[in-house]
C-alpha cells in the first residue's frame, strides 16, 4: 500500500501530491481524471478524498450559511435593541440571549431543539438530510454562538455611535428615530460585525462536529474528527486545505467589502 | 444595514442554490438504519457483518442458507453431488443465472472469484475459507513468496501474472468443467462445505466488471452471450479498475468498481445509489433469477451511527429496521416490552433481543505457571470447575446486564446448529464448588478465607477485561462479588483498553480474562477448534491430548451423525470436566422492527437477514411533508437521509475474530 501511494518516499509523495492537487499534473497531461486531485482516502477504499469533500461540503455549507444568516438577523436585532437603551430591561433581556448563546454547549441546544421542534411540536424531521426542513433545527443550534457574538459587537457599536456628533446633527435636522438608526447609526456600528463575519462564516461552512452528530447530518465536520482518529492522512490534509482556503478567501472578501462600505479605507492605494 | 447587505445577498443566494441541489423525492418499500458505514461492496474484501448484509442483496453464491434452520439450499448451483470419499464435490450451475448486465453466470466466475479471494494481492480477510480446498494454502504461499522475491529487472509483472494463473489452474482443486459444471476437490472431508459456500466472501464477482474491461462491440456481444471467459481479456492498460505494478509485481485493484453504475452482481437487487455516509439504495434486479415473490422493489439503507438519532428516526417512522440499538436505551425498552400488562405501543412491540451465534465467556489461564513465574492455581481443572459452579449466571443476565441473555453452559449456542445438541455444562452449585476446591487442596478457614493445607491463602486473582464497553466492567464486578462471597477469594479487577487487553491476552499475561466468540460457519468446530493445543486463538494455553485426538477423529469421520456424536463428546468433556473457560451467556443482538408491518425477519441465532425475504404489510414510505411546511417547490422527503461519526458500539466483525480484542 505504501508503494502504491508513494508513501514510502516522503519527497516523491510531497511533489506528486502537490502536482495532483494544484492541477499541474493535469495541465501537463501526466494524469487523467479530476483537475484538482486530493488523492485517495487511506481508510475508505471506495472513495477519493475529492469525492468525499464534494459530497459532504455542500451539506455543511448549507447548514453553515443558514446559521450565519440567522445569526445576523438575531444578532443585529438584539444588539441594536440593547444598544439603543443600555441598562434597561430590554438590554438585559437581549444581553441574556448573548450569554445563553455563548455559554450553552451546542449539544444541549441541539438536543433541546430536537425535543421541542421534533418531538413535541412535530414541525421538523428529527434527523437526516434532503430538504429545507432538515436545515432549520441544526441551523438554529449552530447560529446561537455566532448570534451572541454579533449581538455583542452590534450593541457595543450602537452604544459608541449613538451619542456621536454626526448623530446629534442628524437628529437636529429632524430625521425620524428609525431613519437615524437605520441610515446613520447602524452602517457605522456594523463595521466590526462585518470583519467578524469572515472567520465566522469560514468556521460555520466547514461543519460542526457536534451539530452534525446530534442531528445526524452527513457533513464534513464529522469526517475531520474521524480522519484524525483513524489516521487518514490524505483526508486530514484535504479537509484542512479546504478549510484554510475558505478562511483566506472569506477574509479577502471581507476586506474588499470593507473598502466598499467604508470610504475611509482604500484597497491598494496608500495616502 | 448597508455593510451587511452584500454578505447577506451572497449568502442567501448560495443558500437557495444549495437547497435547490437537494431534491430527492422518492419512496421506499423498506428503510434500514445502519449504525455502521458500509466499508466495501466487494464480497472478497468483506469482513464486517454489516457489509455482508449488503452482499446477500447484491450477490448470490452457489448455495444459500434457509433462514428457518440454516440448512443450505440451492441458489446459483441447482444441484450438487459428492464423491464417496467426501473429497470431490461437483456443482451444476443453474443455466438461468444471470449477472445484472445480462451475461450468464458460469463456473468460470467462481473459479476466478475464488482465485481472487486467495491471491495475497486482494488482501482478503477470509482467504482461509478456501484452505480446505486442495492446493489452496500452497498456492497462496507460492504467490506470496513470488511477490516477496519479485525483481523488476529479472521478470516483468505480466509474466508473473501469467505464471500465477497457470499455477492456480494446475495446483488448486477448483476447476470449471465447461460453463455449467464446477468441480471442487478437497484436502480432507469438510461436511460443512456447503455452509462455507453460502458465506459472503465466497460469492462470485464478474471479472469484466471488477477489472473494468474496455471492450469492442463484438466482445461486448460475446460477453452478453457466453460470459467473460469467451473473450480474450484486453491488455492491462485497457482495464479501468486494475493495474499491475511493474515495481512490485502486484495486482493493484481500484476498489471503485464496486459502486453504482459499474458494480455488476447476480443477486436479487442492484445498487442504485451509494452516497458516502448517507445512504445506499437498492432496486430489484431485473436480470435476477425468479426469487421470493414477497420481494420488495426499493430498499434504502441509511447510515445513522448515532444511536439516539437512529432511535429518533425509528420513533418518527422514518425507518423500518434499526440494525442495532443504542446501549443507553435498549435495557429500558426491553424492560418496557417485557411488562405484559403494559399497552404495546409501536416502540415496545418493536424491540427484539435475538440471541446470536456467539458466546460470552471468561477464559482461565490453564498453563502451569503465570506470566510472572508464580504457580497458577487455575492449572488444576478442579479449581476452574469450582469457580464455574459458584458463578450465578442467571443473576448476571437478570440484574447486571439487564438483557436477560440465555445463560450458557458450553460454547456452541443451543439450537444454533441443526441436529447438534450442545451439552448442558456445569450448573450453579456453590456447595459442590467448595467440595471441588477441597479435593484440589483448598478450603475455607474460620475467617472464611480460602487457604491451602499449609495455611497460605489463595493467590489474589486478577480479572482482566477490556474497557471498550461499560458492560464488561459491570459483569466483572458482579463476578468478583460472587466469588468473594461464595469462595472467599480476593479478586482484583484490571480494566485495560482494547489494545493492551489484546496484547495481555495473547501473551498469556492474565489469570481470568473476558472474551467472546462469534461462530463463522454452521458447525460446532467453529467453536471447538479454539481448544486445540495448536490453534492460534487458544489464548487459554489449554492443552489436552484426548481433546486433540478426538477433534482429529471427528475431522476424519465421514458419517455426519457419528461425527456430531464425537463433537458432542468433545464439548461435554470440555465443559463438564476440563473447563478451559467459563461460558457466561449467549450474546444477544438487539434490533428494532415492527412485527405488525414487517415479516420475514429471522430470529435464528445465525442472524443473516435476507432483504429479499422481507415482506411489508404496511404502506410504503412516501414523501411526507412535515406539518407546517408550505413550500411546494421543495417538498420534503423524510426517509432520505444521513450519517454521522463513529458508532457507540465498535463495529462487529463477521467472524470469530472478536476475541483478541474482546470488544462488545
Amino acid at each position: 500500500m505504501q508503494a502504491q501511494w508513494n508513501l514510502d518516499d516522503p519527497w516523491s509523495f510531497y511533489w506528486s501530491y502537490l502536482g495532483d492537487l494544484s492541477g499541474a499534473n493535469w495541465l501537463l497531461g501526466d494524469r487523467t481524471g479530476p483537475v484538482f486531485d486530493f488523492g485517495p482516502s487511506l481508510r475508505h477504499e471506495n472513495w477519493s478524498v475529492g469525492e468525499i469533500i464534494r459530497d459532504q461540503l455542500p451539506v455543511s455549507m448549507t447548514v453553515g450559511i443558514a446559521a450565519i444568516l440567522l445569526a445576523i438577523v438575531i444578532g443585529v436585532g438584539t444588539g441594536t435593541l440593547g444598544g439603543l437603551r443600555p441598562g434597561t430591561w430590554i438590554d438585559r433581556l437581549t444581553g441574556s440571549v448573548a450569554v445563553v448563546g455563548v455559554s450553552i454547549p451546542a449539544f444541549v441546544v441541539g438536543t433541546a431543539l430536537l425535543m421541542i421542534g421534533g418531538v413535541w411540536l412535530g414541525w421538523f424531521p428529527m434527523t437526516g438530510w434532503g430538504s429545507w426542513q432538515h436545515v432549520v433545527l441544526p441551523a438554529v443550534a449552530l447560529s446561537l454562538p455566532f448570534a451572541a457574538w454579533i449581538s455583542r459587537l452590534t450593541r457595543q457599536g450602537v452604544i459608541e455611535e449613538r451619542h456621536a456628533d454626526y448623530v446629534r446633527t442628524v437628529r437636529a435636522k429632524g430625521v425620524s428615530e428609525t431613519g437615524v438608526v437605520l441610515h446613520h447609526i447602524l452602517p457605522n456600528a456594523l463595521l466590526p460585525v462585518l470583519s467578524y463575519l469572515g472567520p465566522a462564516t469560514a468556521a460555520a461552512l466547514t461543519g460542526s462536529f457536534v451539530i452534525e452528530k446530534v442531528f445526524a447530518i452527513p457533513g464534513l465536520g464529522m469526517h475531520f474528527v474521524d480522519a484524525v482518529l483513524s489516521k487518514d492522512l490524505t483526508m486530514i490534509m484535504g479537509i484542512v486545505l479546504v478549510y484554510s482556503a475558505a478562511l483566506v478567501l472569506l477574509n479577502l472578501l471581507v476586506d474588499v467589502l470593507y473598502a466598499w462600505v467604508d470610504p475611509r479605507i482604500t484597497v491598494g492605494a496608500r495616502s | 444595514m448597508r455593510p451587511l447587505a452584500v454578505p447577506i445577498v451572497i449568502l442567501s443566494a448560495a443558500l437557495i442554490l444549495l437547497l435547490s441541489m437537494e431534491r430527492d423525492e422518492e419512496s421506499w418499500d423498506f428503510v434500514i438504519a445502519s449504525e455502521n458505514e458500509v466499508f466495501t461492496l466487494d464480497p472478497q474484501r468483506m469482513s464486517w457483518l454489516h457489509d455482508m448484509r449488503m452482499a446477500y442483496a447484491l450477490y448470490e453464491g452457489l448455495v444459500r442458507w434457509n433462514t428457518e434452520d440454516f440448512t443450505p439450499e440451492p441458489a446459483v448451483a441447482s444441484s450438487w453431488s459428492t464423491s464417496p470419499d467426501g473429497l470431490t464435490w461437483t456443482f451444476t450451475i443453474d443455466p438461468a443465472a444471470r449477472w445484472s448486465d445480462g451475461s450468464p453466470v458460469t463456473a468460470h466466475d467462481f473459479v476466478w472469484s475464488w482465485q481472487r479471494l486467495l491471491m495475497p494481492d486482494t488482501a482478503a480477510d477470509y482467504s482461509f475459507l478456501l484452505f480446505p480446498i486442495r492446493g489452496a494454502t500452497a498456492f497462496m504461499k507460492w504467490r506470496s513468496d513470488m511477490l516477496a522475491s519479485f525483481d523488476p529487472d529479472a521478470m516483468d509483472a505480466e509474466t508473473l501474472m501469467e505464471t500465477t494463473d497457470s499455477q492456480f489452474d494446475h495446483t488448486v482443486g477448483v476447476r470449471a468443467l465447461g460453463d455449467r459444471t464446477l468441480e471442487v476437490t478437497l484436502d480432507h472431508p469438510v461436511p460443512y462445505l456447503l455452509d462455507l459456500l453460502a458465506f459472503a466472501p465466497m460469492m462470485p464477482v464478474q471479472r469484466a466488471a471488477v477489472e473494468g474491461w474496455t471492450l469492442t462491440h463484438e466482445d461486448r456481444d460475446a460477453l452478453q452471450r457466453d460470459g467473460w471467459h469467451a473473450i480474450t481479456p484486453p491488455p492491462w492498460s485497457s482495464r479501468q479498475f486494475v493495474t499491475l505494478s511493474p515495481r512490485t509485481g502486484r495486482v493493484q485493484p481500484d476498489h471503485r468498481w464496486a459502486r453504482p453504475g459499474t458494480l455488476v452482481g447476480n443477486g436479487p437487487y442492484v445498487l442504485d445509489r451509494w452516497r458516502y455516509r448517507r445512504d445506499l439504495a437498492f432496486t430489484a434486479n431485473p436480470n435476477a433469477r425468479r426469487y421470493n415473490p414477497a420481494s420488495l422493489d426499493r430498499i434504502l439503507v441509511r447510515s445513522i451511527p448515532d444511536g439516539n438519532a437512529a432511535l429518533a428516526a425509528f420513533r418518527a417512522g422514518d425507518v423500518d429496521w434499526l440494525t442495532g440499538v443504542s446501549s443507553d436505551v435498549r435495557g429500558d425498552l426491553l424492560e418496557a416490552s417485557r411488562q405484559a400488562d403494559a399497552p404495546r405501543d409501536r416502540l415496545t412491540r418493536s424491540i427484539h433481543a435475538i440471541p446470536a451465534f456467539a458466546t460470552e465467556f471468561y477464559s482461565f489461564n490453564c498453563g502451569p505457571t503465570l506470566a510472572d513465574g508464580r504457580p497458577n492455581p487455575f492449572h488444576h481443572a478442579g479449581v476452574r470447575r469450582a469457580f464455574a459452579r459458584s458463578c450465578n449466571k442467571q443473576e448476571l443476565v437478570d440484574h447486571v446486564t439487564g438483557l436477560h441473555e440465555p445463560i450458557a453452559g458450553s460454547m456452541t449456542p443451543q439450537g444454533s446448529i441443526p441436529s447438534y445438541a450442545p451439552p448442558e455444562g456445569l450448573t450453579y452449585d456453590p456447595e459442590r464448588a467448595l467440595e471441588e476446591l477441597e479435593e484440589a487442596g483448598w478450603q475455607r478457614d474460620e475467617q472464611g478465607v480460602l487457604v491451602d493445607a499449609g495455611g497460605s491463602p489463595f493467590p489474589v486473582v486478577t480479572l482482566l477485561y477490556s474497557t471498550s464497553s461499560p458492560r464488561h466492567e459491570r459483569i466483572a464486578a458482579a463476578l468478583r462479588d460472587q466469588w468473594a462471597e461464595r469462595l472467599g477469594v480476593d479478586i482484583d479487577l484490571e480494566g485495560k483498553d482494547s489494545k493492551a487487553f489484546g496484547a495481555d491476552l495473547k501473551a498469556g499475561n492474565f489469570m481470568l480474562a473476558r472474551g467472546n466468540w462469534y461462530g463463522d460457519w454452521g458447525d460446532p468446530t467453529t467453536f471447538l477448534e479454539l481448544f486445540e493445543t495448536t490453534n492460534g486463538n487458544n489464548d487459554r494455553r489449554f492443552s489436552h491430548p484426548t481433546i486433540d485426538s478426538e477433534l482429529r477423529r471427528a475431522a476424519q469421520e465421514l458419517d455426519p451423525d457419528q461425527r456430531f456424536k464425537v463433537l458432542q463428546g468433545v464439548e461435554q468433556a470440555l465443559f463438564e470436566t476440563h473447563l478451559p473457560l467459563l461460558p457466561v451467556c449467549q450474546i444477544v443482538d438487539v434490533t428494532m422492527y415492527d412485527p405488525e408491518s414487517h415479516t420475514g425477519m429471522t430470529t435464528h441465532p445465525r442472524l443473516v437477514q435476507w432483504m429479499m425475504r422481507r415482506d411489508t404489510t404496511g404502506s410504503p414510505h412516501h414523501l411526507a411533508t412535515p406539518a407546517g411546511s408550505s413550500c411546494p417547490a421543495l417538498r420534503v422527503h423524510t426517509d432520505l437521509c444521513t450519517r454521522v461519526a463513529h458508532s457507540r458500539q465498535p463495529p462487529r466483525k463477521g467472524g470469530g475474530s472478536t476475541t483478541p480484542t474482546g470488544d462488545r
